[in-house]
């Protein structure tokens, strides 16, 4: 995802559409050409999540999609997905968009669309997957608060400083470490000794 | 002898019917040239309506042209908005669209033809050759529409991947006059080049006030910091007058290209049309209605789709030289010449490319980082003498 001014690019980019042989998809290999991506066709399977890496994007049949075509569970597929729509039925959409679907296409398909539903569908999968990753990060921390404090406390204590003062000197050592304030904090508790006996990380 | 319709839709009236009327006398005229050709066995109708320069009106006035005259052909639109807006007319109808003006890309109909250059075939030759000669920073403006915010994305793109900068970006409504806060800004933020994207009356009252500017401080003067623009030719240069001396433009054609083919169709036209200039705008629409004639002469029908497969085989003689339709893009290869406006209205051609570009409407063979920061930075400010 680049900035507002950035022309996308999908040059030498391969498309998988999971759709029976169709005009539509003619349609959708001739505009697959003109962005410079290869496109193949498919179905009404796909082979093995391994065998699926090597393709960018995946181009769903939303009119006859089902759960079993997938090698992977609703949501989990590694790649963009551009869903083909005909019959715009609630179910449907819903189908496309328990598979990750960011972006549509409308049947017939024309002479144009691709090329924006590869820039949504694209900019929107490496978000998702950012903010994942950032979520999972976020949860993990989360669970640390516990621990976090424990340290604070520790400080506090073989320091004999206030709160801040001990969350100060937490956060410097983690930098020192090069560590997340989370990992030196578990090094401070698992070094403390309750008897008041200083440990090696806040000693001084 | 059978006769075929050919629909002309460009607005004679409107915020920008300079440009526009040169295709309609551009396509009138070629529909005369083929019509009074023996060698061909059929005449043209040219069918003309108006959409006064209304984005709104052209996809009705397009049907009722089609359905009314059964056109399988229509030669028209200037402006890229009235194209969006004409694009599902002709595609439901299964007619052809020859759309004869520079555009910034991003776009392939079926049912088009696009008989000028897009953005690698404008913007990036004008950039190739203003950049080195003047510098990295430029000041972006246009016409508050898809052309000139797309042709300044494009723009900011190259320049902020080439070592470049853009130091403003501002936009007035198609036909507005009033960009005395445009100059105010200019005359502030002291930019290398001034790409300009405005159309009509807005380009025109632009370039008399940075004219102006030029006079009170010699660092605005064209040949230190000049306007260059896509789409401002000999028609509309020459009504400004001294003004655009010195500004550079990019085209596909100007009328004082030197080859003996050319001046002798230049020669022809001005007989024509003493008060008009057959400028890029009207040579582009000449040449569509005869590739159309070419192509309807070779398969034997008008039919679309037959016409559309003889341009896409056979190269085509036309005044921007021989065009065959590329057959992935519905585009055609083009030369960029760089002309500099003379205060006469014509241009002194101060650069060509080797050979014709071929289309890349979406620009995935064209690399945007261009090799410009050696160039600017080994030189001080080059001077154009």
């Amino acid at each position: 995802m680049g900035p507002a001014h950035f022309t996308p690019n999908f040059v030498g980019w391969r498309a998988l559409i999971l759709h029976r042989p169709h005009q539509n998809v003619d349609a959708l290999l001739a505009q697959c050409a003109r962005i410079g991506i290869t496109g193949e066709q498919a179905w009404p399977m796909l082979d093995d999540p391994d065998a699926m890496r090597v393709f960018n994007v995946l181009l769903i049949d939303a009119d006859m999609g089902h759960d079993e075509q997938m090698p992977w569970p609703p949501g989990r597929a590694p790649m963009p997905i551009v869903a083909l729509i005909g019959s715009e039925a609630p179910g449907r959409i819903a189908w496309t968009i328990s598979h990750g679907a960011d972006a549509q296409l409308l049947k017939p398909i024309g002479s144009a669309g691709l090329y924006s539903a590869l820039v949504v569908a694209s900019q929107a999968f490496v978000r998702r997957r950012a903010q994942a990753e950032e979520i999972a990060l976020l949860k993990e921390r989360l669970s640390k608060r516990q621990v976090v404090a424990e340290a604070t406390a520790i400080l506090m204590l073989t320091h004999n400083c206030d709160a801040r003062s001990a969350f100060d000197e937490l956060r410097r050592a983690a930098m020192a470490e090069r560590r997340a304030i989370e990992e030196a904090a578990e090094g401070i508790v698992a070094g403390f000794q309750p008897d008041g006996r200083k440990n090696v990380t806040s000693g001084r | 002898m059978s006769a075929y319709p050919v629909a002309i839709l460009f607005s004679r009236s409107g915020g920008y019917s300079r440009p526009a009327e040169q295709g309609y006398f551009g396509a009138l005229a070629a529909v005369a040239d083929i019509n009074a050709d023996a060698s061909y066995p059929f005449k043209l109708e040219a069918h003309h309506a108006d959409p006064q320069g209304n984005a709104d009106r052209y996809a009705a006035l397009c049907r009722d042209l089609i359905r009314n005259t059964a056109a399988q052909h229509v030669v028209g639109c200037t402006t890229s908005w009235s194209r969006k807006e004409v694009i599902p007319v002709v595609e439901k109808l299964d007619a052809l669209l020859w759309y004869p003006c520079v555009y910034e890309g991003f776009e392939v109909s079926e049912n088009l033809v696009y008989i000028a250059a897009c953005a690698n075939q404008h913007l990036v030759p004008l950039l190739d050759y203003i950049v080195p000669r003047f510098g990295l920073r430029a000041f972006l403006t246009g016409s508050n529409y898809i052309w000139g915010w797309e042709t300044n994305r494009i723009a900011r793109d190259i320049l902020h991947r080439s070592g470049g900068s853009v130091l403003g970006e501002r936009y007035v409504p198609i036909g507005d006059e009033d960009i005395a806060h445009l100059i105010e800004e200019i005359r502030a933020k002291r930019p290398d080049f001034i790409l300009n994207n405005l159309i009509g009356p807005s380009s025109y009252a632009f370039l008399a006030a940075y004219r102006a500017l030029g006079e009170e401080d010699a660092a605005f003067k064209p040949e230190n910091c000049p306007v260059v623009s896509c789409n401002l030719y000999e028609n509309e240069i020459g009504l400004m007058g001294p003004v655009a001396a010195g500004h550079y433009t990019v085209s596909s054609y100007f009328r004082s290209l030197a080859d003996r083919e050319n001046s002798l169709f230049a020669e022809r036209m001005k007989t024509r049309y003493p008060e008009r200039v057959a400028d890029a705008f009207f040579v582009q629409a000449y040449a569509s209605v005869i590739m159309i004639a070419e192509a309807i002469r070779r398969a034997g029908s008008d039919d679309a789709q037959k016409v559309l497969e003889v341009v896409r085989t056979h190269q085509i003689a036309t005044p921007l030289g021989p065009i065959k339709v590329d057959r992935a893009t519905n585009h055609v290869s083009l030369s960029a010449h760089i002309g500099r406006a003379r205060p006469d209205g014509d241009f002194d051609v101060v650069h060509s490319c080797e050979s014709p570009m071929a289309p890349d409407p979406f620009l995935t063979a064209t690399p945007l980082q261009r090799s410009y920061a050696e160039f600017a930075g080994a030189t001080p400010k080059l001077r154009v003498v």
